[in-house]
């Protein structure tokens, strides 16, 4: 009598190759995500607010941290100086009309509105009509 | 002349990628939950003036909801007309009953308000339900 052959299972080979890619791709998407995210906004306390909107994209962030220091993406301005960057922003995007520039504030609650009004009347005086302020939501 | 029948094969190089594969999983973890560690930032988007509320153009010849920041004795305090309130609830309250909506709020703050008032003051005009809120750097 002729007995089977031993079961020999079948050796499974798993193609990695398109699994990295994905998992590479992924990996790089959220590194340079968080990196951007952090070179425009520098760490300040939000005031925490019910009911406000949803952020909507800005072409300039200004950073106000608690001690009233101005920074844009990582760089220290002052009130001028940013003002004049905004100047150049709108000739350069919206043909000199800087009503449409989309500014952001993001100023520390615990600090007071010294930078905050130096600010406003700055831009107001540009010919800004809107400024947002950032907050986060009341949990 | 007998041929060798066997071709000559280099040897098989294998990667071990279980290594890699787990270093990979684990950062791409670590960056997946920390872009959700932070909650969205929200926005509130008030016009911005310099001028005086009262020369402002107004459609009624009821005067516009004024809030200003003021030190009260008790620290800083919201004023509306002549009337302090220490909490924005009181605040709201007393803005809901008020009947120019569309004449717009305007609020006031000078360089030494906490901005996390003003910003509340802002809020609160909007929660009260009139339709265009102003900011104004109040003038010491």
């Amino acid at each position: 009598m002729r007995l089977a052959k031993s079961f020999h299972p079948k050796r499974m080979n798993m193609n990695m190759t398109s699994m990295i890619d994905v998992v590479f791709l992924l990996l790089i998407f959220f590194m340079t995500c968080s990196q951007i995210s952090k070179a425009n906004r520098t760490e300040v306390e939000l005031p925490q607010l019910k009911g406000t909107d949803d952020q909507s994209r800005s072409e300039i962030i200004a950073n106000i941290d608690s001690a009233g220091r101005l920074t844009v993406s990582g760089e220290p301005y002052s009130v001028p100086e940013f003002v004049a960057m905004c100047s150049r922003e709108a000739a350069r995007q919206h043909d000199n009309d800087p009503s449409r520039l989309m500014i952001s504030v993001r100023a520390d609650r615990r600090g007071d509105c010294r930078t905050v009004n130096q600010l406003v009347s700055g831009l107001t005086k540009l010919g800004v009509t809107k400024v947002r302020f950032a907050v986060k939501s009341q949990p | 002349m007998r041929l060798s029948s066997r071709k000559t094969k280099g040897p098989t190089v294998e990667m071990q990628m279980t290594t890699m594969i787990d270093v990979t999983f684990l950062l791409l973890i670590f960056f997946m939950a920390t872009a959700t560690f932070f909650p969205a930032e929200r926005e509130l988007s008030p016009a911005i003036k310099v001028n005086k509320p009262s020369s402002a153009q107004s459609s009624s010849h009821v005067e516009p909801a004024i809030v200003d920041i003021v030190r009260g004795d008790s620290g800083y305090m919201y004023k509306l007309g002549g009337r302090e309130f220490a909490t924005a609830d009181e605040l709201l309250a007393v803005l809901r009953r008020l009947e120019n909506k569309n004449d717009g709020a305007f609020v006031r703050a000078t360089n030494d308000a906490p901005f996390e008032m003003a910003a509340t003051a802002i809020q609160t005009c909007r929660a009260a339900g009139f339709i265009g809120v102003s900011y104004v750097p109040k003038e010491e």
